[in-house]
């Protein structure tokens, strides 16, 4: 492959994640290069948010490792894992906007977190900015409950890229929104990740976005990676594992 | 059989219970504190809830005196009602039906908006942006409940005991002079500190209870209703196991 | 964050109006056990304290002075309390004052009374001993009122004999002037019935003599026996005689009584009539007990007469004539 040279963002080697007696994830093994779309399809319960999860720290893996940017996130203390977090960025499937506060305060947050120093000057502009990549800037002050899903989920990607992040994990971004959104979503995340030049994985079940994101597409079924290859390259194989996801 | 295994879960909650109850001081007590947040909690906490607690209190106050009345007429010392009153309001009744209000209303909200944080990813979220949720969500409010129940017990008193005084009113005729005298000649230090400390430990129970079960909160719509349930009725059921514990300890020190 | 603000500030005035509340409720309870303020210790030793503990209060003249402090077994028979009095008081207190345990109303706490003695006599200073009043206790005070009501109960026995043997006497009947008066008079009474009937029944009987005489009605024909019109002539001379006497006595009571109610109203007092003479109360007795006699036998005389067949129809006619009269009489009042 022609990206094979690039830097290696997120190497995942061997993991094992398990809830109480079942194995969720048993051996897994990932690369995601610098600028590379990674797809992640799978069943449901088959273990693709736990995967995401464990590499943002949210989880603890049982064993295996898992390298961001060379560094071992399994290994890390809690300030240690802020500080990686910062160059990760993380599309909750639910968007997780925070209820109580204003659009704008959502957006804050993360900012005046996790660069204390900031001035307010460059907070406001930076939400500006984010608002306005996404074409929202008018929700500025309006509360998570007064918008639509659609918007909801466009103000949750603002709020993931405020923080420049290298590498952005989405979470089923197009689950519960009809098609056309969904469009507006995906060509929205190809658009900040040609400008921002970010790596992302990206974890769905809906084929059409498969199509228009991946660059390399895996398929998750007993927390193995079972096949890895393109969009293409998938729909081409007669495996039934495969094919029952392109029907 | 299955009672073995319900006492094991009883066992097992308790002990989740008590572990999240050392993080709280482990990890809640240590910089960096979450100032904006915490006087956020408290005013919702605390400023909230006094029309609510004012009125319960206040029934209560006149009820109460309504109530005592005739069995102190039956012993000719109804002149005692605002002294039985003062009493029973500033040692019992005010911190406990105040606590118990505070715990329907607070328990539950913190119950159900951390369990519906929880189960929109909202805490996950959090995380991720670099704060940490025990500090910011939990920490904030059990300090809250902690201070902020003592403050509403004590405003609730004072309307409790206005209540009473009108109620001493309705059938006889005393002034507020000669009531408020009454009423603090036979209060003491003995009566008045041990029913405000109770109140800090009344006030910890219903933000810890509250907080733990939004926090552990299962999936779904039904998750989170269940958490807000059973944040009051275990936090009500620890306000009266504490306020046992705390007349025995009381009783201990000779302070009653 | 202009709402912010304002929330704030209503955090701020709900903290500090409950902590201004409980600092107030502090402070007035530290007021009421004397912690603040510079006050000052005495002294008193008392033999019992009946039920007195710390934190009772101490009142000088009745006015709330202080708290006992502290209470200190000495030796078997005396106690050491120390009250920590308040300053304005203290320059009020003499050294000669006296202390005693009390009880607030009936059942209350119990308070140490501080009174003043006349007399000269240094303030007080720090640490000073009182003078100690032992004062009966609620128990001794029960005792003592049970010990009067027996008193009072044997006196009451004593008195209650005299009064009865006071009432038996003589004298008391006779004090009674009233009664004497009433039944005097309805003697006197009885006395004008009797007459007035007397004369009636003798007018009556002229009639019936004369009636049989002229051979009228149907007694008539029997009364050719001599006998019954010699024993009926008898029994009208009787009849004349007893009105007769009857007519004296009335007068001689009428004396009798007229004296008595002259005495009377000159203000000599009952008292004074009755003890004249007692000889007089019981002459009074023996002519009414006679009297009484008299008019009894007159009318067993008449109810002989009345029953005797022969005048039967007579009385009969007399009682027809005085129903009809009674009749007419309802009859007219009726119509009116």
């Amino acid at each position: 492959m022609e990206t094979a040279t690039k830097e290696q963002v997120i190497v995942i080697k061997d993991l094992v994640k398990a809830f109480g007696d079942k194995k969720i994830l048993d051996g897994f093994n990932l690369t995601v290069e610098k600028g590379s779309n990674v797809v992640i399809l799978g069943k449901s319960g088959s273990g693709k948010s736990v995967l995401i999860k464990c590499i943002i720290g949210l989880l603890q893996s049982d064993s295996g490792s898992i390298h961001v940017f060379k560094e071992n996130i399994s290994q890390m203390t809690e300030d240690e894992l802020d500080q990686a977090r910062s160059k990760i960025g993380f599309l909750f499937q639910s968007n997780a906007l925070y209820d109580s506060m204003t659009i704008r305060e959502n957006l804050e947050f993360p900012l005046i977190r996790h660069w204390v120093d900031i001035s307010k000057e460059e907070v406001e502009r930076l939400v500006n900015e984010a608002l306005e990549n996404v074409d929202l800037l008018h929700t500025l002050d309006m509360m998570p409950s007064e918008l639509s899903g659609g918007m909801l989920k466009r103000v949750a990607l603002a709020r993931t890229m405020i923080l420049r992040p290298e590498v952005i994990l989405y979470d089923e971004p197009t689950t519960g929104l009809d098609p056309v959104t969904s469009r507006e979503i995906e060509n929205l995340i190809l658009k900040l990740q040609k400008k921002n030049h970010t790596s992302s994985i990206i974890i769905s079940h809906d084929m059409n976005c498969v199509k228009n994101t991946a660059d390399l597409v895996v398929l998750l079924l007993e927390g193995k990676c079972y096949i890895k290859g393109t969009y293409e390259e998938l729909k081409q194989s007669t495996d039934e594992n495969i094919k029952q996801f392109f029907e | 059989m299955s009672l073995v295994i319900r006492f094991k879960n009883f066992l097992d909650e308790t002990g989740n219970i008590a572990r999240f109850t050392g993080r709280f001081f482990s990890v809640g007590i240590k910089p960096r504190y979450e100032h904006k947040e915490f006087f956020n909690q408290c005013y919702i906490i605390g400023y909230r809830s006094l029309p609510l607690v004012g009125l319960t209190a206040f029934i209560m106050g006149l009820v109460l005196t309504m109530q005592l009345r005739p069995s102190l007429v039956d012993y000719g010392v109804e002149s005692q009602l605002p002294v039985m009153v003062g009493l029973a309001i500033v040692r019992e009744i005010g911190p406990v039906i105040t606590a118990l209000i505070f715990a329907g209303k607070i328990g539950s909200s913190i119950g159900a908006e951390l369990g519906s944080m929880k189960v929109t990813e909202q805490i996950d979220a959090m995380t991720v942006s670099g704060i940490k949720p025990f500090k910011y969500l939990v920490a904030t409010r059990v300090l809250a409940t902690t201070l902020m129940l003592p403050l509403l017990t004590i405003l609730g008193d004072a309307i409790s005991l206005f209540g009473a005084y009108l109620g001493v009113n309705i059938r006889s005729v005393t002034s507020f002079d000669l009531f408020f005298l009454q009423v603090f000649k036979s209060l003491d230090f003995s009566d008045v500190l041990p029913a405000i400390t109770k109140t800090l430990f009344f006030g910890f129970a219903v933000g810890i209870v509250g907080c733990y079960k939004g926090f552990n909160s299962t999936k779904g719509t039904q998750g989170v209703g269940i958490s807000a349930n059973s944040a009051v009725v275990l936090s009500s059921v620890l306000i009266f196991i504490i306020d046992l514990l705390a007349v025995q300890i009381t009783e201990l020190l000779g302070l009653n | 964050m202009g709402n912010q603000k304002v929330n704030n500030i209503k955090l701020g005035a709900f903290v500090l109006s409950g902590l201004v509340l409980m600092i107030f409720a502090f402070f007035i309870i530290g007021r009421n056990n004397n912690i603040f303020g510079n006050d000052f210790k005495l002294k008193v030793r008392f033999s019992n304290l009946n039920g007195l503990t710390k934190g009772n209060n101490v009142l000088f003249s009745g006015l709330q002075a202080g708290t006992v402090k502290e209470i200190e077994l000495i030796n078997d028979s005396t106690i050491e309390v120390t009250m920590q009095i308040n300053s304005k008081v203290k320059s009020f207190i003499n050294k000669n004052a006296v202390a005693a345990v009390g009880t607030e109303g009936l059942m209350g706490n119990k308070v140490v009374n501080i009174s003043p003695v006349k007399g000269m006599s240094q303030k007080v200073a720090e640490g000073d001993l009182l003078q100690a009043k032992n004062m009966a206790n609620m128990d001794e005070i029960i005792e003592k009122l049970a010990q009067t009501n027996n008193n009072v109960a044997s006196i009451s026995e004593v008195l209650k004999g005299t009064v009865l043997r006071i009432d038996s006497s003589a004298i008391l009947k006779l004090i009674n002037d009233e009664s004497i008066g009433i039944s005097l008079k309805s003697s006197l009474e009885n006395i004008y019935k009797m007459t007035s009937n007397a004369n009636k029944m003798t007018i009556g009987l002229n009639h019936l003599v004369n009636d049989i005489k002229k051979g009228k009605g149907t007694a008539g024909l029997l009364l050719t026996d001599t006998l019954v019109a010699g024993t009926l002539k008898d029994a009208v001379v009787q009849i004349r005689a007893a009105s007769v006497n009857a007519n004296s006595m009335t007068l001689q009571l009428n004396k009798m009584v007229k004296d008595l109610s002259h005495d009377l109203s000159n203000g000599k007092g009952p008292i004074n009539t009755l003890l004249k003479d007692s000889l007089m109360a019981k002459n009074i007795s023996f002519t009414m007990e006679n009297l009484q006699k008299g008019t009894d036998g007159f009318n067993q005389n008449m109810e002989a007469l009345k029953h005797n067949f022969l005048f039967r129809g007579y009385f009969r006619k007399l009682e027809r004539q005085k129903k009809e009269q009674q009749a007419e009489l309802l009859k007219a009042t009726q119509q009116r």
